[in-house]
């Protein structure tokens, strides 16, 4: 679920990007006052870790040749406390970006606040919620199992929101949602089944390490997991009340753009009353009022076909051209540079 | 897995290798933020703007495979997303290209924009990742004001992925020639569980012992590198070709191609 820069707005990018480094700057300042330089190298390992544990995959049930792996925010929220764990995730995140090319530099915002701070928060209040008090065998396994459904459910059904209210896909957000939330529900079953598992392994091999013990550990006070999980509801129940509120906003804007045209008509290719239908509905919940046929260039009818056609052609084929020079250019470069070297 | 297997290339030296990560990181945000500002149905300017990046990695010596493997491996989500835009917008739509002209939907139009983008950038930052060393980068972040303690988490992570990754590899081959069939999912599951479990244990081990080397050397929690940054003239002068690249694209190509 790595969003890429193409499926976010600049702004929707910028926002998530200044509440993600907000967050961040506000995490470190207040771990600042638990960690000593001794924590510092766990936490790089235990970062480590979490991307070799990625590659520990496992047979599923019932679908021969899938696997599954660990994920890892809501183990590692468990194991180090949410503040250290939310810094460790998106560590990780931003190494995926920069190294592996995974998930777009100006999505990082949105990666990180799916990835890392949801699920560490999320996934150790509910955890906490469960296993508070003594620490019983099938609490800490149900704890762990639902903390990692919900957690990852809550970053997966963030992206479509995001790329919804960026306006770039035009997959109407129920489906998108429905799909992630979906697909996602899988992806946190195996995450919890392993989770538990490693816990159990854990326990018996380590019990220090999940009774909390283990040094370097920050623990959440009652009252601040009470308060986490009253800001997760009161912020998911705004933001679906805003999406809500999305979609009468987007059919008024796009009726309000029409008198100004009054020349554009809805282009229907095909006169199938379903498919009819279907474009209707389509034109009503397209999130980019601003967006038709008039606007481009490339699909412009208006203008006459010769010119559009070859500045384009020109456009691409002069960046071609560009391109092959440069690269003589540097080849030659480099060529000269190896005979001074000798 | 070889310690920086993937980015290999950083460690080579040219002019574009030489220059301030800063300004190179900078130049990267800003050119990413030029192409997701593009209109979403011109698809030829694309091309204009993949002459940055392309210049970049052309003179830093990577080869272009190499970037468009990297792209390839990183592209299926957004390749999925791109590829139902057709099924739901199926506004006709005309496209020209030279003497070809094509009647597409919107939909497509919208998809090869994405993907088009999607390109143009990863390039991008490609050419960024592999023309400086990771170690640099950090730096140059610290500079522009991300917090220490995660610049540190960032490099001790870096340091230590490619260590416990070859460890892991170790003990996937231990289980795949001594596991030859499928021994059902529980099984399946208690055996990944405990390798995760014994990995978990032995990095924590790991992790003291190399807390007590650290501080052996003088380990105060501050992160040192030997690279001094500094603004050099060449670092000016990429930041100034940077922006007439991206000036004349805004206001001498752009008005002509869209």
């Amino acid at each position: 679920m790595h969003m890429a820069n193409e499926l976010l707005s600049v702004p929707v990018a910028a926002g998530t990007l200044g509440i993600a480094a907000g967050a961040l700057g506000i995490i470190c300042k207040k771990a600042k006052e638990y960690i000593t330089s001794d924590k510092l190298a766990l936490m790089g390992i235990l970062g480590a870790f979490i991307f070799a544990a990625q590659m520990v995959n496992f047979q599923l049930p019932g679908m021969p040749g899938t696997s599954g792996h660990l994920v890892g925010a809501v183990l590692l929220a468990i194991i180090l406390g949410p503040h250290l764990a939310a810094i460790v995730m998106s560590s990780i995140v931003i190494v995926q970006c920069l190294i592996f090319q995974d998930g777009g530099l100006l999505a990082l915002g949105c990666n990180i606040i799916n990835m890392a701070l949801v699920p560490s928060y999320l996934g150790y209040g509910i955890y906490k919620t469960i296993t508070i008090g003594k620490i019983s065998r099938r609490r800490l396994y149900f704890g762990g199992l639902l903390a990692c459904i919900i957690s990852i459910e809550a970053g997966a059904t963030l992206v479509p929101i995001q790329a919804f209210i960026s306006g770039v896909l035009v997959v109407p957000l129920k489906t998108f949602l429905l799909t992630m939330v979906g697909v996602h529900l899988l992806v946190g079953i195996i995450e919890g089944l392993i989770t538990v598992a490693v816990l159990g392994y854990l326990q018996q091999v380590r019990p220090d390490i999940v009774s909390e013990k283990l040094s370097g550990k920050v623990r959440l006070s009652k009252k601040a997991v009470l308060i986490t999980l009253g800001a997760f509801t009161i912020i998911t129940a705004g933001g679906l009340s805003l999406v809500a509120s999305g979609f009468p906003d987007g059919l008024e804007w796009s009726y309000a753009q029409r008198p100004d045209q009054p020349d554009f008509k809805p282009v229907i290719s095909n006169e199938d009353p379903r498919i009819t239908a279907v474009d209707e509905f389509q034109s009503k919940y397209t999130p980019m009022p601003d967006y038709s046929g008039r606007d481009s260039k490339m699909g412009k009818p208006a203008k006459p076909v010769g010119t559009a056609g070859w500045t384009s052609f020109a456009g691409v084929v002069g960046s071609i051209l560009t391109m092959c020079l440069i690269w003589l250019l540097a080849k030659l470069l480099r060529k000269n540079k190896k005979i001074h070297t000798q | 897995m070889h310690h920086a297997y993937l980015d290999k290339f950083a460690y080579q030296d040219s002019p574009v290798h030489r220059l301030d990560s800063r300004v190179k990181f900078i130049s990267l945000v800003v050119f990413t933020i030029a192409v997701l500002s593009l209109p979403r149905t011109s698809v030829s300017i694309l091309a204009c703007y993949a002459i940055g990046p392309f210049a970049v990695l052309a003179v830093g010596g990577i080869p272009l495979r190499f970037a468009l493997k990297q792209i390839m491996l990183v592209s299926p989500f957004i390749a999925v997303l791109a590829l139902s835009c057709p099924l739901y917008d199926k506004t006709a739509a005309s496209a020209y290209f030279g003497p070809c002209a094509f009647e597409i939907s919107q939909g497509w139009l919208r998809c090869f924009a994405i993907l088009g983008k999607f390109v143009v950038t990863m390039l991008a930052l490609i050419a960024l990742v592999s023309t400086t060393p990771f170690s640099d980068l950090l730096v140059g972040l610290q500079k522009l004001g991300t917090p220490k303690l995660l610049v540190i988490q960032l490099g001790l992570l870096y340091r230590y992925i490619f260590v416990l990754i070859d460890k892991v590899q170790h003990m996937l081959r231990a289980r795949a020639s001594r596991k030859l069939r499928n021994l059902g999912y529980r099984q399946e599951l208690r055996i990944a569980s405990s390798m995760v479990g014994s990995i978990l244990v032995r990095s924590i081990d790991t992790a003291e012992n190399i807390n007590i080397a650290m501080q052996g050397r003088g380990f105060d929690g501050k992160w040192r590198s030997l690279n001094k940054l500094q603004m050099h003239s060449t670092d000016w002068l990429f930041a100034a070709i940077v922006c007439c690249f991206l000036l004349i694209l805004e206001f001498f190509i752009k008005p002509i191609l869209i």
